[in-house]
């Protein structure tokens, strides 16, 4: 297979850096998944629609709002209503997806070179990211697994908390390399590692 | 220690020297202190001088209400004007430098304007400069003339030249709680919420916690209080809960709870960490809020009582206690309230000796006379301060009997001060809750405005809501032991002398006063609003928080009507000064996200001189050594029309349109019908807005019954799915479709060229590439280099050209290896200005000319109006005023001087008629390879008719005129041999 080139390419510069004081306070990595698939459900096909995505993935995504679920290597979140991100380390997910799931239930769209993914890792995340996006980033508000859409200036992203101190980011291709440096910069004053 | 440090006491480190200048001098403090205490401890007496009348101006309060001591801070290059000295924490190498004032605060020349005092009265502006009805400075021309001189003699500090270079930041927050300000109250609510586990956001303006606690003798638990303020600071601090915001001050309270608050964040250090910015700029959601924001001392307006040494009663005192510095060694107190007692006793404490106590009522409660007994000094009650002396410092005051509003002259005498400290009662800071929506509510016991009833989900507490003692502000759950004073004041705010022996100011920092305002009676401007802005009573940095309510009382006295009904101004945010740099953030500098193409460090790598299409960076040429922009374009263009070139098209809008109902949504969204378009076929589409003008066009290709993957131009992509979606969830939601923008998806290069399939012969895979497996229109799938792609024929240039997509990721790898395809028929890479000729010379449409203003009609698209079903559009495209015959429609013009042609220049009829005859203008130029001429598109009256026809442009900004003649826009190969070859 041919490799898919990161958008960050040229400014993704591995090590330390920032406000080291306190050492580094968070962890930035581009997770570079295989496959990042969009899953719309027509009204009243949601239930069909997740029982194709929990099948396909062998997880158990529930109806709730924002809910989700990950793995070492595949995750899954609604976004919007009857909208779910699809994710897995292994390229092919939009290709099984469409296999399972029918013009009836509703439409696969495959987003695999369209959305960077990023993780922050750390304490300071949450303190971070609210630099950016006007979210509630608590544990309480925003619990392990459960996904959201938001944006900040032209940076439409969605989110996964994957830890409590972890979140992944998926944004715009053409956007990334601009979003990594205003995250960059946001992540200074508390130190950062590129992973 | 200095002068005016005192031996012992204060919150400051006594053991840590702070160094910074003043006006240049050296001087020092201690950590701890803000400006106007190490300023007051270093005997500066004059900080400033005021705004109109020049006149030598001290400090007068501690905080944020300082309408004085404004000083500019010097960082490197920049200056940052009107900062309240007593909000600025020292740090070593501040450098400020005080304001209006030359050629030195000392000796201001500007000092003159107090002698032509009169002169200046309220309205003076509106008066003088009406300007004469006649001559060379008539109207408002005398006011600009004289403009200039009265912008330098009067005002405050000065801005500076240099660009910000500091970094300010935004943050946003959410909460149960919000509690403003950490006095008592705020720190008792502050404690409650956080038993109750909610997350709570404590905000203070100061640098550290404790508002009075911090120099208000009380015990709270058996505890002095300031030590109870450093457990319970402790205790939030330890409480996972709470986040403590010092230096944090709440400007804005918004619908929905909720407010903007700005962070100090290294204003107080000498240089800041890195990383950290200046000023953090906080959005705060919160589902309550406890408004704990204290209250302001008033002042009493009397003759002179804005001299250097005159200061607030509870800031002397809280000079004294909290910062060890004394605003004077012999002071007077002159007061129509008890609080000023408390002050007494913290100032005798402190070393100072109180030479009086000046209270204006008659009797006061016994707490205050233990007080007074303990401060010391003369007790005259029923007295008025009528007059202070002195320029630079406070000489000494003139004393007379008050009884009933009436002065008498005997018994009036001088007492020789240095420092007179004023209470006229407290005036609740209310503004937040003005603010969130209701009109404040006089108190007649407290003379003073209390909050209104909460229209929002607020609770008031402490000083805020009139409850001033210790006790209350903690809400009886402690046991409190301090003086129980009556803190109603005696309904006095200003003292008026029979004879006039100097200027009562109201406020200070516009040098507004008492006189000021009875003009402003006489003349009628008798409203709130009114007399705010005839006088600018309340205007300015410290938005009349001293000068408000007694401003307003002297209305009412005038007007021989009750304060209440004189109405109070309502509070607008921001509550003070706001940095414009922490509400830009990160879009200081005109910030915007650069988006980039799969290839933009392959363009970069070879060449490219990349401009910006939107928020895309897009190759305007790839220069050859020493080439001109249009040597370059030129070289481009031309390579396409010999062999083959290959641009970089991916930044076209890409919208994956999905569903069973797609191909019949389609239907609808354009003039042309799409449902009947054949699988893995793409047809050219045209949509128009409702009223009929063009809105966007494209290809859209079908590779599926129920999958479509329409292409917009780069510039409408957003609005075009913005208005796909409109129509889905407003006006069709019965339709199953779904859109989905994958422009980020795919990368896209258009290979365009004579030789442009034989190019595609060397590299793909999977599929054949002649007429038959890819005609005209016709969209393949295959492989290059191994990654697949999507190959469609179309052609925007007019030659046989392929648009190659592939998954975004292989993008450079794709290029790549039709670079290498190309090799052989020398492939040119072409940027926007080569493909911008091609489509002039082919005739073909884009933003230039589908403008928001022409019709399908105009630009002879017409073709495109299906006659079989409606579209979006349909019902107004035949609309009068859309084929009327005088609408300016595309045409070709060609250069007949041989002179390059400017896009917007107009065009008329004979060469003398000037742009207003004009007839239409040029949309888009070119050097055309192919035709050996200057051309371009033009949007002209009558169109297709005037083919032939002779025109000149009018051009008088650029100084280009000129002959042209008027020619079909289908400059070359109109037949489209070549594409469909």
């Amino acid at each position: 297979m041919v490799e898919i080139v990161s958008a960050l390419e040229p400014v993704y510069r591995r090590g330390a850096h920032g406000n080291r004081d306190g050492g580094s306070a968070i962890t930035l990595w581009e997770t570079q998944p295989g496959s990042i698939v969009q899953v719309t459900s027509w009204p009243g096909k949601e239930g069909a629609a997740l029982a194709a995505i929990n099948a396909a993935a062998s997880l158990d995504v529930t109806a709730d709002a924002g809910a989700g679920v990950f793995s070492d290597t595949r995750s899954a979140f609604g976004f919007a209503p009857g909208r779910w991100l699809m994710v897995d380390q292994a390229e092919g997910m939009g290709d099984t997806l469409r296999d399972r799931i029918d013009t009836q239930t509703g439409t696969v769209t495959d987003l695999s070179h369209g959305r960077t993914a990023i993780a922050i890792e750390g304490e300071r995340a949450e303190w971070v990211l609210s630099k950016l996006f006007a979210l509630d980033f608590s544990l309480a508000a925003f619990p392990v697994s459960v996904g959201k859409s938001t944006a900040h200036h032209e940076f439409f992203t969605l989110i996964q908390r994957t830890a409590t101190d972890r979140f992944d980011l998926y944004v715009y291709r053409s956007f990334a390399r601009s979003f990594w440096q205003l995250l960059c910069t946001s992540a200074e004053e508390v130190g950062y590692t590129v992973d | 220690m200095t002068a005016h440090r005192t031996q012992r006491g204060g919150r400051i480190d006594r053991s840590r020297i702070i160094r910074f200048t003043f006006d240049g001098t050296a001087m020092s403090g201690h950590s701890g202190d803000t400006l106007a205490s190490a300023l007051m401890a270093n005997g500066i007496s004059v900080v400033g001088r005021s705004f109109k009348y020049h006149r030598p101006r001290g400090i007068f309060a501690a905080g944020i209400d300082e309408p004085n001591a404004l000083v500019t801070v010097i960082r490197g290059k920049l200056r940052e004007p009107n900062v309240p000295a007593t909000q600025i924490e020292i740090y070593d190498g501040l450098t400020v430098e005080s304001q209006n004032r030359f050629p030195s605060l000392s000796f201001d020349v500007g000092a003159i304007n107090g002698l032509a005092g009169n002169l200046f009265a309220a309205g003076f502006y509106y008066k003088t400069f009406m300007g004469p009805v006649v001559g060379p400075l008539k109207g408002t021309r005398f006011w600009m003339f004289c403009e200039q001189f009265i912008r330098r003699a009067a005002g405050l500090g000065r801005a500076g030249y240099e660009a910000d270079t500091d970094r300010y930041e935004k943050m946003f927050a959410f909460c149960d709680v919000l509690v403003v300000g950490s006095g008592p109250a705020g720190l008792a609510a502050a404690q409650r919420a956080a038993a109750e586990g909610k997350r709570v956001i404590l905000a203070e303006q100061d640098g550290t916690l404790g508002g009075a606690l911090r120099w208000r003798s009380a015990t709270i638990d058996g505890q002095p209080a300031a030590e109870w303020l450093d457990t319970t600071e402790a205790e939030l601090r330890a409480a996972g809960n709470v986040t403590i915001l010092p230096r944090t001050t709440v400007w804005g309270y918004y619908d929905d709870n909720q407010f903007a608050a700005l962070e100090r964040v290294t204003d107080h250090k000498s240089a800041p960490a890195i990383g950290e910015p200046r000023h953090r700029q906080w959005t705060i959601r919160a589902k309550d809020v406890v408004l704990a924001t204290g209250a302001f001392e008033r002042p009493i307006v009397f003759p002179g009582n804005d001299r250097p040494g005159i200061l607030l009663a509870g800031a002397a005192a809280r000079y004294a206690a909290q910062f060890g510095t004394l605003p004077g060694r012999r002071v007077a107190i002159f007061t129509n309230n008890d609080s000023a007692y408390e002050a007494a006793v913290a100032l005798r404490d402190a070393g100072a000796e109180i030479a009086a106590i000046v209270d204006l009522r008659a009797g006061i409660s016994p707490a205050a006379r233990d007080l007074a007994r303990q401060a010391g000094g003369e007790l005259l009650l029923g007295h008025a301060v009528t007059n202070a002396g002195g320029t630079k410092r406070l000489r000494e005051i003139d004393v007379q009997p008050f009884a009933g509003g009436t002065i008498t002259d005997r018994g009036k005498r001088s007492i020789v001060v240095d420092c007179l400290a004023v209470s006229g009662g407290w005036s609740p800071a209310i503004h937040l809750a003005s603010q969130a929506g209701a009109a404040p509510v006089w108190d007649e016991a407290l003379q003073a405005f209390l909050p209104p009833a909460p229209s929002q989900r607020w609770t008031g507490a402490g000083a805020f809501a009139g409850k001033f003692s210790t006790a209350d502000a903690l809400g009886g759950e402690f046991e409190v032991d301090e003086a129980e004073i009556d803190y109603a004041p005696a309904p006095v705010f200003e003292i008026r002398p029979a004879k006039k022996s100097g200027k009562s100011f109201v406020d200070f920092q516009h040098d507004v006063t008492a006189s000021d305002i009875r003009l402003a009676n006489r003349e009628g401007f008798q409203s709130v609003e009114h007399l705010k802005r005839y006088t600018t009573l309340g205007m300015a940095t410290d938005q009349g928080k001293t000068s408000n309510v007694p401003g307003l009382a002297i209305m009412a006295a005038a007007r021989g009507i009750p304060i209440s009904q004189a109405g109070t101004t309502r509070f607008r945010p921001p509550f003070s000064a706001v940095s414009i740099g922490s509400l830009a953030a990160d879009t200081h500098g005109h910030f915007k996200p650069e988006r980039l193409t799969p290839m933009h460090d392959w363009h970069m790598q070879h060449g490219a001189r990349m401009y910006s299409a939107g928020l895309w960076y897009r190759p305007m040429i790839y220069g050859a050594g020493g080439e001109t922009i249009e040597q370059a374009y030129v070289r481009e263009a031309a390579a396409v029309r010999e062999s083959v070139g290959i641009v970089d098209v991916s930044t076209l809008g890409k919208i994956a349109v999905q569903g069973p109902d797609a191909g019949a949504f389609l239907d609808r969204v354009y003039t042309n019908m799409f449902s009947t378009l054949p699988v893995m076929k793409a047809r050219y589409g045209l949509m128009l807005r409702e009223e009929g003008i063009a809105f966007d066009d494209g290809t859209t290709w079908r590779l599926g019954e129920h999958e479509f993957l329409m292409t917009t131009t780069t510039a409408n992509a957003g609005k075009v799915m913005q208005h796909l979606e409109y129509y889905l969830d407003c006006v069709w939601p019965d339709l199953r479709v779904h859109v989905t923008s994958v422009t980020d998806e795919w990368a896209g290069g258009a290979v365009a060229g004579p030789n442009a399939r034989k190019v595609l012969e060397v590299c793909v895979d999977g599929t054949a590439l002649d007429n038959d497996a890819l005609p005209f229109m016709g969209i393949v799938r295959g492989e290059i280099a191994g990654a697949p792609v999507l190959i469609c024929r179309l052609s925007f240039s007019g030659e046989l050209a392929y648009e190659v997509y592939c998954g975004a990721g292989h993008g450079t790898h794709v290029w790549d290896a039709l670079m290498a395809a190309g090799k052989p028929f020398a492939i040119t890479p072409y940027g926007l200005e080569a493909l911008g000729t091609l489509r002039i010379e082919k005739g073909h449409v884009t933003g230039a000319e589908i403008d928001g203003r022409t019709s399908p009609r105009d630009l002879y698209l017409d073709w495109m109006l299906s006659k079989k079903k409606p579209y979006i559009g349909s019902a107004m495209v035949d609309r009068e005023g859309l084929v009327a015959e005088d609408r300016v429609r595309l045409v070709g013009i060609v250069s007949l001087d041989d002179r390059p042609l400017n896009g917007g220049a107009h065009i008329v009829e004979r060469l003398e008629d000037e742009p207003r005859d004009s007839i239409g203008h040029i949309t888009a130029v070119c050097y055309s390879p192919a035709l050996g001429k200057y051309i371009g598109l033009a949007l002209v009256k009558g169109g297709k008719t005037r083919h032939g026809q002779r025109a000149h442009i009018s051009d008088p900004l650029r100084n280009r005129f000129g002959p042209v003649e008027i020619v079909s826009h289908h400059f070359f190969d109109p037949e489209g041999s070549r594409m469909h070859g």
